[in-house]
């Protein structure tokens, strides 16, 4: 019984028989029956075990698609993407025109892999297949907002698993146990379930991991499964973190997130606002915040033993005052201050070339000139005074940065 | 709170932006009827926080068994405190057909 993995054994071979996630469903079969008119790959992304590499097998059987698949098991570099990918796409197999099969379909899973340097140049060569590929080009990501994936995003029709629903995967289980001919109770099933977190796959290998022929699965033999660390993404860790009731909650929802400490401190600086309307209130998160900010700056990347104080002053913002949480959108990307640095990024060229020609002339770094010599330099400029022109001509300031300096604010 | 019917309910009128925006998340306008329809699920978390703003209160969608085919709300759902899209318009099996009792072998959607 236990020789062959029931994940294999029980995967379904047409798209009805896939659990859950039926909108995407749909879309994908809209997308497939359309002949790709709407855009020429997809995107199916997701959490692990939900269905994504089962649907793309299951629509090939359906639509008598022959699948030529690429995993992560495979080089994907530019080389061999255009040797195994190229010819998949560019031209119909003789066999087509002889047999059932409607031609290729290309699957590359696990696309947010594509990395390092045995993959260079995999994303350019994947991008120029599915501008001439004559067949259905499909991906499977898990993390489709890495910034390598941006250009595919573009070109794709993108669809969103979501994870599946414990009911879903009940009965699931509870057809693989009649089927395997398994006693079970309820709540047994149940526990694998919740345990799962929405992962099919890694639900029915519990399943046939804990179950004996013979015997009756009941709860007791559930206990022994720890639960599944899943990692959460921006949106749902925000989400989770300022809707926290405790430290210990707002913790975990930090910890469980596989977002970057820096985006995350950045984000949640941005929210902050949102979510406290009273001053004082505001005035307490941030200062935790700076805290948690002193503690990330002396984490660096050596000292991580410090990140425990990061996580819990980051963890005392959102529980200032959880009473007075009212619901409030979330600004998730890009950070205020990422957007605030690309708009000003001219703006500050043109101030360092000032600072330059400052330091060559009197003598001191660009620093120095720009702390001390610059709010002077400003003033004087907006006052027109007779030596501004005289200083313009020795510091041998262009137009541009004369209409910069005075009309600097602050810096 | 407002329970909603994925297939099509109604809003309040709203400014160009926000209709925009609703748009872009993923609704879909039927001007005779005057209904709005949930195309695109890939946005759900966003259109449900618009949705909870132009409507002033929390809103949740009305769910459809995959066995039974019949509409229920989350809150007759004992998994809501481990469900992720709880509230949420995605295919689910209701309470009744979940029940450890004898279930049709048709009927299993695996």
């Amino acid at each position: 019984m236990k020789n062959d993995l029931w994940v294999e054994k029980y995967r379904p071979t047409s798209i009805k028989e896939v659990i859950g996630n039926e909108e995407a469903k749909t879309l994908f079969t809209e997308w497939i029956e359309n002949k790709r008119s709407t855009k020429k790959a997809v995107l199916l992304y997701g959490p692990p075990g939900v269905g994504k590499t089962t649907l793309v097998n299951a629509a090939a059987l359906e639509y008598n698609f022959r699948l030529i698949e690429m995993n992560a098991s495979d080089a994907r570099s530019e080389k061999a993407v255009n040797r195994i990918a190229l010819p998949a796409t560019s031209f119909a197999g003789l066999d087509k025109f002889s047999s059932e099969i409607k031609g290729n379909m290309l699957f590359l899973d696990e696309v947010d892999g594509i990395a390092g340097n045995e993959d260079r140049g995999g994303v350019n060569a994947i991008i120029k297949i599915i501008e001439n590929t004559h067949a259905p080009v499909i991906m499977a990501a898990n993390d489709p907002d890495l910034e390598k994936l941006r250009p595919l995003k573009k070109i794709c029709l993108l669809i969103k698993f979501q994870q599946t629903r414990i009911p879903l995967i009940i009965m699931a289980l509870k057809k693989i146990c009649e089927q395997e001919q398994i006693m079970y109770e309820f709540e047994a099933l149940e526990k694998i379930a919740i345990n799962s977190q929405g992962d099919v796959r890694s639900a029915i290998n519990d399943l046939q991991g804990l179950s004996e022929e013979g015997k009756t699965l009941t709860v007791q033999d559930t206990l022994a499964l720890g639960l599944r660390n899943r990692n959460i993404d921006m949106y749902d860790a925000l989400r989770g973190y300022f809707t926290a009731k405790s430290v210990v909650e707002a913790a975990s929802f930090l910890n469980s997130s596989d977002v970057e400490f820096d985006d995350l401190l950045m984000a949640i600086s941005d929210n902050m606002p949102r979510r406290y309307t009273d001053t004082v209130e505001l005035a307490k998160a941030y200062d935790y915040l700076s805290q948690a900010d002193v503690f990330r700056g002396r984490v660096g990347t050596e000292n991580w033993h410090l990140i425990k104080y990061f996580f819990n002053n980051l963890s005392q913002v959102a529980t200032v005052n959880p009473e007075s949480y009212k619901h409030f959108e979330f600004i998730t990307a890009p950070p205020i201050k990422v957007h605030t640095l690309f708009w000003t990024k001219a703006k500050r060229t043109t101030l360092n070339s000032i600072c330059a020609k400052i330091g060559n002339q009197c003598h001191v770094s660009k620093y120095e000139a720009k702390m001390i010599y610059v709010p002077y330099l400003r003033l004087m400029l907006q006052q027109k005074k007779k030596t501004s022109t005289q200083l313009i001509e020795w510091l041998k300031l262009t137009p541009e940065e004369v209409t910069v300096l005075t009309s600097l604010k602050m810096f | 709170m407002v329970m909603l019917n994925k297939n099509g309910f109604k809003l309040p009128r709203v400014e160009k932006e926000k209709f925009t925006l609703l748009i872009r998340l993923g609704l879909e306008y039927n001007s005779q009827k005057m209904l709005f329809k949930i195309k695109h699920y890939n946005n759900i978390n966003q259109l449900q926080s618009v949705l909870r703003d132009i409507l002033k209160t929390e809103i949740t969608f009305t769910q459809t068994c995959t066995i039974c085919g019949t509409d229920f709300g989350c809150s007759t759902c004992k998994y809501t405190k481990f469900c992720p899209t709880k509230d949420q318009p995605f295919s689910c099996i209701c309470n009744q057909c979940l029940r450890p009792k004898k279930v049709m072998q048709q009927q299993l959607i695996f």
